[in-house]
């Protein structure tokens, strides 16, 4: 209807949907990432592939939505947090899945029989780092509760609790993954390249949960910092 | 009747229809968001506080449009009626063209503007001198239409600050919104009270100097045109406001019963002052910085700043535009009638 003037123009582009699908892209990556050590431990080099592209996916459909966000976040815009701690905070979001397509691609540089035990460390590593992005997911969703009461105090200690636990389960991951470079540089019997690509996939592993700890903090000073 | 006059109604009544429906649809949309009431409920009680707010509060306004202006005592009565209707076409046209295009003007300003050239127009042919027309009361309509929408957004700003430390800090948020939802259908009516007590000016300030003359050279406001504006606002609310109402509250679902109620009630108060005062003003911009106002307390997701731009921009559009055409109207119906 195109006879009317209207009052809506003044309700501008809000960020925080689209946030709030970044970060469960992320999520559902890493949940990719896990079925694709899944298939490695099988020997199922095809589903790694397949897996690859599909994290590759989501991968640059969440570069999409962060592209969209900073074209349509202008200065004219009226925010109830800060726009360069906004825009701070989706960077570092967006390293989640930028790390989680990192570790898809070194999957596909070799093919290895991996040893039960050293696949057994890595599942658990990667059950933690899942344990570590589910509650950041949580914290996200949880941003809808937060503009609802306009940020009332109550609700930002709730959040902020999430930021504690996402940064002592991003510490538990550190733990398993010295464990995991232990057991890695003392197996003599492994092929030294073995060694040394497995160390670079627990690297970017740590990197996952490191990033959403980060971008926790980040999320932390966003809200707080108004 | 005289044709001229029938002619005068008519468009009078259309400047009112298209303000019901328009602006009074506009203005409480956001009540519509809450599902509080149901859009027919809701259409029906905007038409009728509109109609209450119009013939009992709306004479304030008439008055400053209708003499407030222009000197119009000091005129023949004849030219009088020519210089409205002229007034009166210009408004109702540069609304239809404006609304067509997309722009966010306010009729207010519209009938100012117009009035204001007819004004012109009447001393540049020698009927009056250009000093007479009353300039500092136009100073004073356009510097309330400068503090209106700033006192919307401070009213609102700080109802709905209040709202946040005393309520949601004490209830939560989802509690408050609840008790809230109820209290919007009591904004709803204010809000359409306190517009049909401003706009229906806009509508029938012309017609008080064509059916106000008495004989002894004084101008009158008659009742019965703010009743006559009043149906008008309520015809359009009831005959076409209903889809803006519904467009408009979908659009706008962000504005949470709380956050609704700040915004309507600040704006509400600062247009019954208004009227109060016998300023003409705009509510939808009063509204868009109630808005504002609520976003700037920490209220909404998102709020783009260009609609004040774009605000400003219309004033300095409508102004010259309902001028220059109620000259050119004024002119004709002089050298031809």
């Amino acid at each position: 209807m195109k006879f009317f003037r209207s009052v809506t123009e003044v309700f501008g582009y809000s960020p925080f949907k689209s946030l709030v699908q970044h970060a469960i892209l992320c999520g559902r990556a890493l949940g990719l990432l896990q079925k694709q050590f899944e298939a490695y431990r099988r020997c199922d080099f095809s589903s790694v592939e397949r897996l690859r592209d599909e994290i590759d996916e989501l991968e640059s459909e969440a570069d999409n939505i962060k592209e969209e966000i900073r074209m349509k976040l202008s200065r004219s815009l009226i925010l109830p947090v800060d726009r360069h701690d906004l825009l701070e905070f989706l960077k570092v979001q967006d390293e989640i899945i930028n790390n989680c397509e990192h570790v898809g691609h070194m999957l596909t540089f070799r093919r290895m029989k991996i040893k039960d035990k050293i696949m057994f460390e890595f599942d658990v590593l990667l059950a933690k780092i899942m344990e570590c992005i589910n509650e950041y997911e949580e914290m996200i969703a949880h941003f809808s509760s937060l503009l609802e009461s306009s940020f009332d105090k109550k609700e930002i200690e709730r959040a902020i609790e999430y930021v504690k636990t996402i940064e002592k389960i991003e510490h538990e991951c550190d733990e398993i993954q010295i464990g995991l470079h232990t057991l890695l540089f003392n197996s003599e019997d492994l092929h030294p390249l073995d060694v040394h690509l497995m160390e670079v996939w627990v690297v970017y592993l740590g990197y996952i949960a490191n990033s959403a700890a980060r971008a926790a903090d980040r999320f932390r000073i966003m809200i707080l910092g108004r | 009747m005289d044709p001229t006059i029938i002619f005068a109604l008519i468009v009078s009544f259309y400047v009112a229809w298209n303000i019901g429906a328009n602006d009074a649809a506009n203005s409480i949309a956001t009540s519509y968001g809450s599902r509080a009431l149901t859009l027919r409920q809701l259409v029906i009680l905007c038409a009728i506080l509109e109609f209450l707010g119009a013939s009992l509060f709306g004479k304030n306004v008439v008055k400053t449009i209708a003499k407030g202006i222009v000197p119009i005592e000091i005129l023949e009565p004849h030219l009088v009626v020519y210089g409205m209707i002229a007034a009166l076409l210009s408004a109702g046209v540069w609304i239809t063209i404006a609304t067509y295009m997309h722009l966010p003007i306010s009729t207010t300003h519209s009938i100012v503007g117009a009035v204001l050239g007819f004004g012109i127009a009447a001393a540049s042919q020698g009927h009056l001198k250009v000093e007479m027309i009353k300039w500092s009361e136009i100073f004073r309509i356009m510097l309330s239409w400068l503090v209106s929408p700033i006192v919307g957004a401070i009213l609102a700003f700080s109802v709905f600050l209040l709202i946040r430390y005393i309520l949601f800090s004490k209830f939560g948020s989802k509690k408050v919104e609840g008790v809230f939802r109820y209290l919007q259908v009591f904004t709803a009516c204010y809000v359409a009270f306190a517009h049909g007590s401003n706009d229906v000016a806009n509508a029938v300030a012309p017609l008080a100097p064509i059916f106000g003359y008495s004989a002894a050279g004084y101008y009158e406001i008659p009742r019965e045109i703010l009743i006559f504006g009043g149906i008008g606002i309520a015809v359009g609310v009831a005959t076409w406001g209903y889809r803006v109402i519904k467009m408009v509250g979908e659009r706008i679902t962000e504005l949470t019963y709380t956050r609704g109620f700040s915004a309507e009630f600040a704006t509400a108060t600062t247009v019954l002052a208004a009227s109060a005062l016998g300023l003409p003003i705009s509510t939808t911009h009063t509204l868009v910085g109630s808005v504002i106002g609520v976003g700037l307390a920490g209220g909404l997701a998102s709020i783009n700043l260009r609609v004040v731009y774009k605000i400003i921009l219309s004033w300095f559009l409508t102004l010259p535009v309902a001028m220059f055409l109620s000259i050119g109207l004024y002119s004709i119906m002089v050298v031809f009638l």
